[in-house]
This record gives C-alpha cells, structure tokens and sequence, in this order.
C-alpha cells in the first residue's frame, strides 16, 4: 500500500520561497546577537537578565516552528498541540511557585 | 506485489541475527522488545523473589542491608524503565498500532530502529552497575537528593541509564503520535480507531512531552554529583524538595505511561470476549486523553510529608481525586460491556477480569494515599507498596500477560495450551494476591516501607507475602512454558481469527505477512466495535 492512500491529516503541500527562509536565518541570526550582546557585553538587566534571554529564545522557537517548520502552513491542529506544551510548561511553573512561595 | 510475496510471513521473509536486529519491520522490532522485556522482567523477578525471602523472617536471612537498599533499587529502576514503561506499546504497540490502522508500518521505521538499540544501551548501563564502581545505586528508583548526590554507589550511572532509556520511550512516542495522524488508511477516521490506539495515542502524548523533564533532572544529578553544582543538596545552596517536584512531573505522569496502554488492551480484551459493542466507547476513547492531561497537574500527591506547603498540598489533593474521574468511566464502561454480552471464558478474558478487579483494590487504596489526611499516616509505609504494585502489576503486569495470551494466535500462528494456560492463571492470580494483599494489612499496622528489618509484629503478614511470592513464580514460570511450548512444539496452527475478533487484525494471516495485509481490510462501518454487522473473514 503506499503512502498516499493513507487518511491522513495532511494540509496541502506548501513550498517556502527562499525569501521566506532567507527571512527566517536573518531573524534569527539577529536575535543570537542581541542575546550575545545582552549576556557578554554587559547590559545590566539584573534580575531580569534570564527573563529576557528565555523571551529571545521564545521567540526563536516561534520563529523556528512556524516558518521554519511549516506550522503556519499546516492544519491549525498543531498549532494548537504545539501550545499545549506551553500550556503545560506554564502549568508546572504556577504550580511550583504557589508551593515555593507558601512554604 | 506478488500473490507469494503478500502471503508469506514476517518470520519468513529472511533468516538470521542481522536479520532481526537490523530490521525495520514495527512486527520484528516490537518482538526484539518482547524478548529482551521479557529477560529483563525475569531478571526484576528474580530481585523481588530475593528481598522477599530476606524479609521472610525478622533480622538477617540472606543479605546485609547496604545490599538489600541496592537490591530494591535495581528491583524498581528494572520494573520501572527497563519492564513496565516499554511493555504494551513498545510491543503491543509497535505490533499492532499499524495493522489496527490499516497501514503497514510506523511513520518513522528506522526510528523505530532506533529506539529499541537505545533501550538495550540503557538497559546494559543499567546492569552494568551491578559489575562496576562501587557497585548499584541504594536510593531507590526515586533516587531522592540529597542523599542520591552523597552517597558512594553507582549513582551516576544508574542516572544515565535512566537518561538514555527515556529517549528510548520519547521516540515510541513521537512514532505512534505520528502514525496514528498521517498513515490511517482511507475511512479510518479517528473516531473509527480502535480504543488501544487511542491509549496509544494519550500515552504518546505523556511520553513525548514529560520524559525530557526527568532527562533534564537526571542530569542535573550528575551535574550536583560531579560538578558540585548546587541544586539540590541544601549544603551547597540547593533545594531537596525542588527535586521531588522534577522528579514526580515526570514520574506521576508516567504512571499513565504504564497504565493507559493496559486500559486499551482491556477494552480491546472485552468486546471480543463479550462479543458485543463496547459500552460508551467515545467515553472511552476521551477518558483516556483527559486521564494524560489531568495526570500533568497531580504530581504533589506524592510529596505531601515532604515539607512542602500547606496550600500546595490543599491543591495537589483536590486536583488528585480529579484523575478518578475519567478512571472510573473507564471501569463502569467495561462492566457494562459484560453485561448481556455472549461471554466466552478464555485465558485473556481472565486476565481482563483480573485486572480489573485489582486495578480497583489499586484505585481506592490509591484514593486513601491521595486524602491528605490519611496520607500523613501512610506515606512511606508497605501500604504505598502494596497500592503501587496493584496498579502497575495487578494491573499493568495483568494486562500486558493478558495481550500476550490475546494476540498470541496472530503474532506466531499458533495456539498455547488453554487448560494449562487455565491453570497458570489461576496460580498466578493467587500468589500476586498473596503476595501483594498482606502488604496493604501490614502497612495500615505502621510498618515502614525500604527497610531491612521489622518488628516482630509484623512477621505473619511478611510470612505470607514471602510465600506467595512462590506461588506467583511458579503460575509465571508455568505461563511461560506453557507460552513457549505452544512455539517450540508446535501448537495446533489457527486461521485469521480464532477469537472471532472485530479489528483489523483479526482480518490479515496469523501470522501477518512482511506488508500486514494480503488483502485490503474492511473497515466496519459503524465503529470498530460493531459486532452486529462485522464483515465476513475468509480464510
């Protein structure tokens, strides 16, 4: 049987332009320097050094998943399986901190 | 394809070792796990039967008590990672998910591949404790920091065999979560889906997105034990209960890895035995993804004497009994599906009835373990114990002997001896409840779980327990024989369906050809459990 018989969950085949991927390596290539010139070359953000470096990274993904990776172009499923996992991030967090803070 | 070449079977398509460590075929991979669980399960028996025999009796019977620690240990770290996590979907799974599906293989086979060579890696890290450094871990499978950071045995191995087995299980995961989205065959919609893909499919979920979280923790072990980094021993800055809390966000929801395959067995087990519709099986089917996801949120069930906060503890136990609900769905929909059913008793409808009349004495001992109040008194007593092992042996372990007589047939073509299969079962459900009942009585009586030694009060029940661990092993070791006999000497060869089954499985040879099907499978049109108009099987 081949692949193509399958019932499948497939959207329609999307073909990124080299304007897209080139627009993704730039994005991406500039916020690596942003976070290098944040944590090297000495911008004093205290306390919320490791926020805005989790936030670069964040964004990173986004960037990576959704063009990158074709989510945008995919069913709309995924996008909403792939924010479960924030979801759940977000949840262990919470959880953790009401306990850490109550103690 | 050739009218040969979708004939014959996935045994005999080519000869020899490489030949099955190197194939990509999901049937001979999923029987590489088969085997090799199977040896490591004898070798967690073989522990257990060992600390049994040294708690027959107060005071010393066998062993001192640094090696009767390192013995639970390795008992729990093989049960759990190398025997109970991989067991149903890394073999029922990997066997029958694509041919449930109608398809014929996993998205990803060499992934597959994969994961199976990385689970025997771990596996033989994990072992390989035994022979080097300062011989196994002591901890426990939980390995607890701060003293997993202190103390002088093989941790750090232990920890990365822990480490490695888990990427094992994330690749299983991503797989299935994959193949159950693109490679249905055409009319197989999701709520057509047979109820051990939809376990399947909530158990992935668990095994993708919670394993990293242990991977990172383990490692954060090793970074403590051999970096001095201060994460989790108060000493140098770090904070125990920081440990509890990664260690269970993984390890509860891994509860789930264990037992939401065994669920879907049991609802495959049922109808077929039955000869019926399953009762309520969108309930079924939901029940299982919402038993993934509240599982997430319950992790502090676990560590309410740990000294964490009293708020904390407030919430963990009322999102606790949550996760009873979609469970209980599950067993009132089994019992429904019995009653006015065409029963035929069999050796996998005993094991299914097994199940769940332990998995219940499993869930409302678990229930009592979840009441903060009753909790403080029990915690860390033999009443955990006893509960932990009805659910995932009484229930897991059941299940998993249970798809091993069900899908026997179909895997090897063959039929084992029912009477002595009968007979195995019975001496099997005795000596676990032999075993494992006494241990709830002597923990209620105070006494402490991971100890060497005990008072003399408690010397009846542990007699007991000791005894039926004999009688456990001689039903598993009869099981087995009789399991084997029917492969080696031949056992009366069967046609597709020898249990009248509905599934697509029961439609293709026993055993499957290399491509599943020699012919396209019919999709019953009203659900994959609708015995009343089940399409025709010829031979």
């Amino acid at each position: 049987m081949e692949k193509h018989d399958k019932q499948s969950d497939h959207a329609p085949v999307h073909i990124s332009s080299y304007r897209d991927h080139w627009s993704t390596l730039v994005t991406l290539l500039l916020l690596t320097v942003v976070t290098v010139v944040i944590s090297v070359f000495g911008a004093n953000l205290a306390a919320l050094s490791v926020a805005t470096a989790l936030l670069i990274a964040t964004v990173k993904v986004i960037v990576v998943a959704y063009y990158f990776m074709h989510l945008k172009y995919d069913k709309k499923l995924y996008t909403w399986l792939v924010l479960l996992v924030a979801i759940l991030f977000l949840a262990f967090t919470v959880l953790t901190a009401i306990e850490y803070f109550n103690r | 394809m050739t009218a040969v070449s979708t004939q014959l079977s996935f045994f005999d398509t080519r000869k020899g070792l490489f030949s099955w460590i190197f194939s990509v075929d999901h049937k001979r991979i999923a029987l590489l796990y088969l085997y090799s669980l199977i040896t490591f399960f004898l070798v967690g028996v073989t522990l257990g039967l060992l600390m049994r025999y040294e708690l027959l009796n107060p005071g010393k019977d066998l062993v001192e008590a640094k090696t009767y620690n390192q013995i639970f240990t390795l008992h729990g770290v093989i049960m759990i990672f190398l025997f109970i996590i991989p067991s149903i979907p890394a073999v029922f799974g990997n066997f029958f998910l694509p041919i449930m599906l109608g398809t014929d293989d996993v998205s990803f086979p060499k992934l597959n591949l994969l994961s199976w060579w990385v689970y025997i890696v771990g596996a033989l890290m994990a072992l390989s404790t035994l022979v080097f450094g300062d011989g196994p871990a002591d901890t426990g499978w939980t390995f607890y920091a701060p003293y997993s950071v202190k103390t002088g045995t093989n941790v750090t191995m232990s920890v990365l065999a822990a480490f490695v087995l888990g990427f094992s299980s994330i690749l299983t995961g991503l797989n299935f979560i994959v193949t159950i989205h693109r490679l249905r065959t055409p009319g197989m919609t999701f709520l057509k889906m047979p109820l051990f893909a939809w376990a399947l499919y909530a158990t992935s979920w668990i095994q993708l997105l919670a394993t990293p979280i242990i991977g990172i923790t383990l490692l954060m072990i090793t970074a403590e034990r051999v970096l001095g980094v201060g994460l989790f021993d108060p000493s140098i800055g770090g904070d125990p209960i920081l440990y509890q809390h990664l260690f269970w966000i993984y390890s509860h929801p891994a509860v789930y890895i264990m037992a939401l395959p065994a669920f879907g067995v049991i609802s495959e087990m049922l109808p077929t035995f039955s000869q019926r519709t399953i009762f309520g099986y969108k309930a079924i089917a939901f029940s299982s993804l919402a038993i993934a996801f509240v599982g997430y949120f319950i992790w502090g069930h676990h560590m309410f004497t740990s000294g964490m906060s009293g708020t904390a503890r407030f919430i963990f136990s009322m999102l606790t009994f949550l996760v009873a609900i979609p469970t209980a769905i599950k067993v009132f929909n089994w019992v429904a599906t019995l009653y006015k059913g065409s029963i035929n008793v069999q050796p996998p409808l005993l094991y299914t009835l097994a199940f769940i009349f332990q998995f219940m004495i499993g869930g409302f001992t678990g229930l009592v373990l979840g009441a903060l109040a009753t909790d403080i008194h029990l915690h860390d007593t033999y009443f955990v114990v006893g509960h932990f092992h009805y659910v995932m042996f009484g229930g897991t372990g059941f299940a998993f002997f249970g798809a091993l007589h069900y899908w026997y047939p179909k895997i090897w073509g063959r039929m084992y001896n029912i009477t002595m299969a009968n007979i195995a079962f019975v001496i099997f459900f005795i000596g676990f409840n032999m075993l494992y009942f006494p241990m709830l009585i002597v923990g209620l009586m105070g006494m402490p779980r991971r100890y060497y030694d005990y008072l003399p009060e408690f010397h009846l029940p542990n007699m007991i327990s000791t005894y039926g661990s004999w009688v456990l092993a001689t039903g598993l070791i009869l099981m087995l024989a009789n399991l084997a006999a029917g492969f080696f000497k031949k056992g009366p060869k069967v046609g597709r369906n020898p249990w009248n089954g509905i599934t697509l499985e029961w439609q293709t040879l026993s055993p499957p050809p290399v491509q599943n099907f020699d012919r396209m499978p019919e999709i019953p049109l009203n659900g994959p459990y609708d015995f009343e108009n089940k399409p025709a099987i010829k031979e």
